[in-house]
Parts: structure tokens; C-alpha cells; sequence
């Protein structure tokens, strides 16, 4: 609980990452800050994306593995929105609502899933909420492959990035020309870190807030929470709302990111990645899933690098093999020299649900 | 009748075979400091479940204040006025002591959403009142000490102060105590004691269900009996002491 306690925790951190953002420049003699730039977004994405599943998980509780369906229907939702192109004949929709209607709408509607998901799942406690949560992301994305007459299926959704990067001010592009960055993902990039600015200034609010003490204490123990008089229902319901609503906002700026949007991007896999950047970073924290999120994608982008440099004659199928057992061997690592994560407190260690 | 704080009617439960709870009429009067005893698998516990909507009846009928609260969800049981404790302490557990408290003292109102993001000064001048209430709490039930430490840092027995305190920070008119006295020191048995004691002077209404029998025959203005989840003996300490029923319901039927 002390200061000094929590100084050393963040200093830590700042360190590994440095050091791991060191390594890309190491790894990486020439066009470093290309990669750089790349693993910046997605982290930045990632890392957005695990502060709202930490609204769930380290905050309430909640076990929730369908986090990429709030991703997708926050993606979707905005995409279909605005002006874009849509299945196997790039059937044309040219109009449409402004970026930031649709965004918002994106996020609202991202949010709303959250509730209709959680009106009957959430009475379910721990690891029964896991398996409808990851059964309704499946649905979901089943179900937008499906619909191709409006999301365009398989196809996918293309033709939509303009909406954005027409905002894009001048000096990203004098920026990006000097260090040898595609502008439109520069902008994608500041658009993520000032969405993760932005959020964590609300959590933060909200954390020390007695709304988000009833959460906390939603997680500790929900039957004393209602012999208190609270309805945890409710507060379940306000939490999965506010997290999905956050990840909505992740999923827009991945598919801006991606610049063509279809339904394999929101496989379970991407769950999987945003609950081991979160536990990386430090469950029941707000700032941790950033640190968490860089170190993570500096450990994906760069083991194969690592994985070449270590092994000079091996083929690319081995290469792959070996790539996947250093991610597994440095996240190990992590977790046993920081068990609660990089921010997170011994205190509140979380990985125990009841 | 009108006096009646809790009625129950022909209150039925049972898990598969086993009759857990079967009371054919039980009522409970304001202010009343009464003690629920029987051998264990009796049903007490049950019973309490039943009165305070953790568990739903197989049939009967639960009234409080004269409205009928059969199928009533925990919570709203609870802000009417009816606030329990848990047999296996439930605090929480990675929450400071105060927070415990001040989570539990806080009404919904105040925990609101919108309320919490707009950091309204009504909100604040809440929060400072009720963080004198709790501290007031903390120091009459000797944890103010912990008032910082985590919950789950606490000893058993201040974990049973802590619950008691949580209980009480909202002036219940009932207080449902599942085993008070329960893996508690005898010193702090005493504390809990006296203080249950205390409560009941003020005019809340009490009903504890506990094993420690001396200290039930102490305190209990009434006592009421279960065993096999039916009732079979009600009255006053002097009475139940040498009621033969509950004797055998204890003991065993004495052979002839």
C-alpha cells in the first residue's frame, strides 16, 4: 500500500519496457522505427482493449472470454455506419453518418451488447460466465460471417479508412515522411494512445469513486453484497456495459488499423491475447495492461526475430515452432519473477475467482 | 398480530429427501432478542436462507412487516430493513476495513454511476459523514486499529466484528446473526456479547442462531428450537433448559 512500494512497481515496469523497447532497436539494426511504429499501434489497441476487460475481470470479477464480440460489434456497427464497401462485389455505400457519429453510436451499441449478453449470462458466477461468453462471441461472429448481404461476410467490409483519415492533421504526414512511417498509421496510432489517455483518466475517476467500490466489492463477495442491500445484478450489468463499450472503441481503431475488416479478426485468439496482456500487466490495475500490452507485442513481433538470430539454419515451419515456445518461455518468465503482474499488487493477486 | 415483525406460515423446504425446514407458524415480535438452537442439520441455517430470500421455499409464506416477502430478491429484503450475517464470514476479503464498512454503509443512491463520474459535492459531504460513522463503528468494536489493513489480514474473530459492523452501519430494524460466536476466542465472545446485547437494548430486533448454548441461555430473551427442520420447542431460557423434547432432540431418547 505505501508509496514507495507502488513507485517501485511502476519504475520496474517502465524499465522492462525500455529494455524490451531496446531490444526492437537491437534486433533490428535498419527500419527499427517502422517496427516500432507498427507494434506502438497494437499495443496501443491491445492495450485499450485489456484496460476494458480489466473493468470485468479485475474490477468486478468477471470472467469474461467473449471480449473480442464487444470488439467486433463496436467495429462493425461503425464501419456499416459510414460510407463504405461491403462483400464479394464491392457493393458501394456512399452515404452515410461522419466518423464520429458513428464511433459513438459504435461504442453505444458495443455496450448495449454488453447488456442483452449479460441480461441472462451474468447470473451465472466464474467459470459458467466463461463459457457463455465465449459461446456468444462465437455466435456472434458466426453470425456476421453469415449476414454477408450486410456485413459482407467472408469479404469483409473495405473502403472505409478515408472516413477517419481525412482528419488526419498535417503533421502526422511531415512526421511519418521524415521517419519513414505509413501516415495513415501514424494517425491510427495517436488516435489509440490519446483513446487510452482518455479512458484511463475516466477509470481513474471512477475507481476511487464508491461506484467502483461496489464492484470491488461485487467481486469480493457477491451474496454479502446483496445481504448489504446492493443489487449485484445491476452493478455486474453497469460494469459489463462500461467495459464492453471501451473494448467497442478498441475494435473501431483495429479495423482502422487493418484497413480491411472481416469476421477472422475476431477469433477467440484475439480474446486470448487481450486476457495474457492484461494478466501481464497487472489485474485490478488501470495503467498496467499498457505496460503489459508493449511488452507483450515487442515479445510476438520480435521471438521470430529472435528465433532466426538463435538459430541460423533452421527452416521457416521450425522457425515457427520455436517463435511460439520463446513467447511461452519469456511470458512464464514474467509471470514467475511478477506474479500479480507488472502493476499489480500482491495484495489483490486476482488469479484466484471464485 | 400487528406486533408480529417476521411471521412465518407453514414454511416448507426440502433438498431432494431430506425435510430441511418445516414450520408450521413462528412469529417474532420488535425488539425481541431471540436464539435459534438445535443439533446441526437441524435447518437453522436454512431457515435463516428462507426469512432473508437466499433460497426460495418449496411452499409457505415469510412476512415482514406484514408484507409478504416469499419471493423477494435478497437486496430489497435487505433495505427493508432486515440485514444477516453469514455462518462462513463473509467480508471482503482484498477490500481495507473501512472500505468494507463504507461500502456497506453507503445507500444505492450514492453509489451510482453518474453520480461517481460527476464527483458531485453531495456526494463527497455523503462520503465524509458516513467515513465518521464507520470510524465511530471501528472504535466501539476495537478494530479501528485495522481500519487500513485488508480484510483478509484480520483474525477470525475480527472478521466476525467486521461482518457485525457492516450489519449495523445502516441501523437495521433486524438483525439475522448466523453463529456470532462461531471459531471466537472467549474473551472476544464476551465482546460480541455484550454488544449483541447492546443492540437489543436499543430496540433492534434480534435473531442469532448459535451452538455455544451457555452463552445463548445468557443473553436470549427467547429461544427457539429446531430439529430435523421442525419446531419443537419455543419460550424462555428457564423454560427450554429443562424441556424434555429438546433434551432428546440433543441427547437421544433416553432408553427403557
Amino acid at each position: 500500500m505505501t508509496s514507495a512500494k507502488i513507485s517501485f512497481r511502476l519504475i520496474f515496469s517502465l524499465f522492462v519496457t525500455a529494455f524490451s523497447i531496446y531490444l526492437v532497436f537491437l534486433l533490428n539494426p535498419d527500419g527499427a522505427p517502422r517496427i516500432l511504429l507498427n507494434l506502438f499501434t497494437f499495443a496501443g489497441i491491445y492495450g485499450l482493449s485489456a484496460i476494458g476487460l480489466n473493468v470485468h475481470f479485475g474490477w468486478t470479477g468477471l470472467l469474461n472470454f467473449g471480449h473480442a464480440s464487444f470488439m467486433g460489434v463496436g467495429a462493425y456497427v461503425t464501419l456499416l455506419l459510414m460510407p463504405h464497401a461491403a462483400g464479394r462485389e464491392g457493393e458501394v455505400t456512399t452515404t452515410g453518418l461522419p466518423f464520429f457519429a458513428a464511433l459513438i453510436l459504435g461504442i453505444g451499441a458495443a455496450a448495449l451488447f454488453g447488456l442483452l449478453l449479460g441480461l441472462p449470462a451474468i447470473r451465472l458466477r466464474g467459470d459458467y460466465l466463461a463459457i457463455v461468453t465465449i459461446a456468444a462471441a462465437e455466435i456472434f461472429r458466426l453470425l456476421v460471417r453469415d449476414l454477408e448481404s450486410i456485413t459482407g461476410g467472408v469479404y469483409g467490409i473495405i473502403n472505409y479508412t478515408e472516413n477517419f483519415q481525412k482528419y488526419r492533421p498535417l503533421f502526422i504526414d511531415n512526421f511519418s515522411e521524415n521517419l519513414g512511417f505509413s501516415p495513415s498509421q501514424a494517425w491510427v496510432c495517436l488516435a489509440a494512445w490519446v483513446s487510452i489517455f482518455i479512458t484511463v483518466l475516466l477509470l481513474k475517476r471512477l475507481s476511487d469513486s464508491p461506484w467502483g467500490r461496489a464492484l470491488r466489492a461485487v467481486r469480493e463477495d457477491e451474496d454479502a453484497v446483496r445481504a448489504m442491500g446492493k443489487n449485484a445484478v445491476w452493478l455486474k450489468l453497469q460494469s459489463f456495459m462500461l467495459g464492453a463499450g471501451i473494448a467497442g472503441l478498441s475494435g473501431v481503431l483495429l479495423a482502422f488499423n487493418y484497413g480491411s475488416l472481416e469476421t477472422t479478426v475476431f477469433i477467440p485468439l484475439l480474446t486470448f491475447y487481450v486476457w495474457a496482456i492484461m494478466i501481464l500487466g497487472g489485474v485490478g490495475t488501470i495503467t498496467g495492461p499498457i505496460f503489459g500490452s508493449i511488452i507483450f507485442w515487442v515479445i510476438i513481433s520480435e521471438t521470430d526475430r529472435l528465433a532466426y538470430l538463435l538459430f541460423e539454419n533452421a527452416n521457416g515451419q521450425q522457425l515457427a515452432g520455436v517463435r511460439f515456445l520463446l513467447v511461452g518461455v519469456l511470458i512464464m518468465f514474467l509471470m514467475i519473477f511478477r506474479p500479480s503482474g507488472l502493476l499489480g499488487k500482491k495484495e489483490e493477486l486476482l488469479l484466484d475467482v471464485k | 398480530m400487528s406486533n408480529n415483525l417476521i411471521s412465518v406460515n407453514n414454511l416448507k423446504k426440502s433438498f431432494g429427501g431430506l425435510k430441511a425446514v418445516d414450520v408450521q407458524e413462528l412469529s417474532f415480535k420488535k425488539g425481541e432478542l431471540t436464539s435459534i438452537i438445535g443439533p446441526n442439520g437441524a435447518g437453522k441455517t436454512t431457515f435463516f436462507d428462507l426469512i432473508s430470500g437466499f433460497q426460495s421455499a418449496d411452499s409457505g409464506e415469510v412476512s415482514l412487516k406484514g408484507k409478504n416477502i416469499s419471493s423477494t430478491q435478497p437486496y430489497k429484503i435487505a433495505r427493508m430493513g432486515m440485514v444477516r450475517t453469514f455462518q462462513l464470514t463473509k467480508v471482503f476479503d482484498r477490500m481495507t476495513v473501512i472500505e468494507n464498512l463504507l461500502f456497506s454503509g453507503s445507500n444505492i443512491n450514492n453509489d451510482s454511476f453518474l453520480k461517481s463520474f460527476l464527483k458531485l459535492n453531495s456526494q463527497k459531504l455523503y462520503e465524509s459523514n458516513l467515513k465518521e460513522k464507520a470510524n465511530q463503528i471501528m472504535n466501539d468494536l476495537n478494530i479501528g486499529h485495522m481500519a487500513d489493513s485488508y480484510a483478509r489480514e484480520l483474525s477470525g474473530g475480527q472478521k466476525k466484528l467486521l461482518e457485525l459492523a457492516r450489519s449495523i452501519i445502516n441501523e437495521p430494524e433486524i438483525l439475522l446473526l448466523d453463529e456470532p460466536l462461531a471459531g471466537v476466542n472467549p474473551k472476544l465472545a464476551e465482546d460480541i456479547l455484550s454488544l449483541i446485547t447492546k443492540l437489543s437494548d436499543t430496540g433492534i430486533t434480534i435473531l442469532m442462531v448459535e451452538h455455544n448454548i451457555e452463552a445463548v441461555m445468557k443473553i436470549s430473551e427467547r429461544i427457539v428450537v429446531l430439529a430435523e427442520g421442525s419446531l419443537i420447542a419455543d419460550g424462555v431460557p428457564n423454560e427450554i433448559r429443562t424441556d424434555t423434547n429438546v433434551i432428546e432432540a440433543y441427547l437421544g431418547k433416553a432408553d427403557e
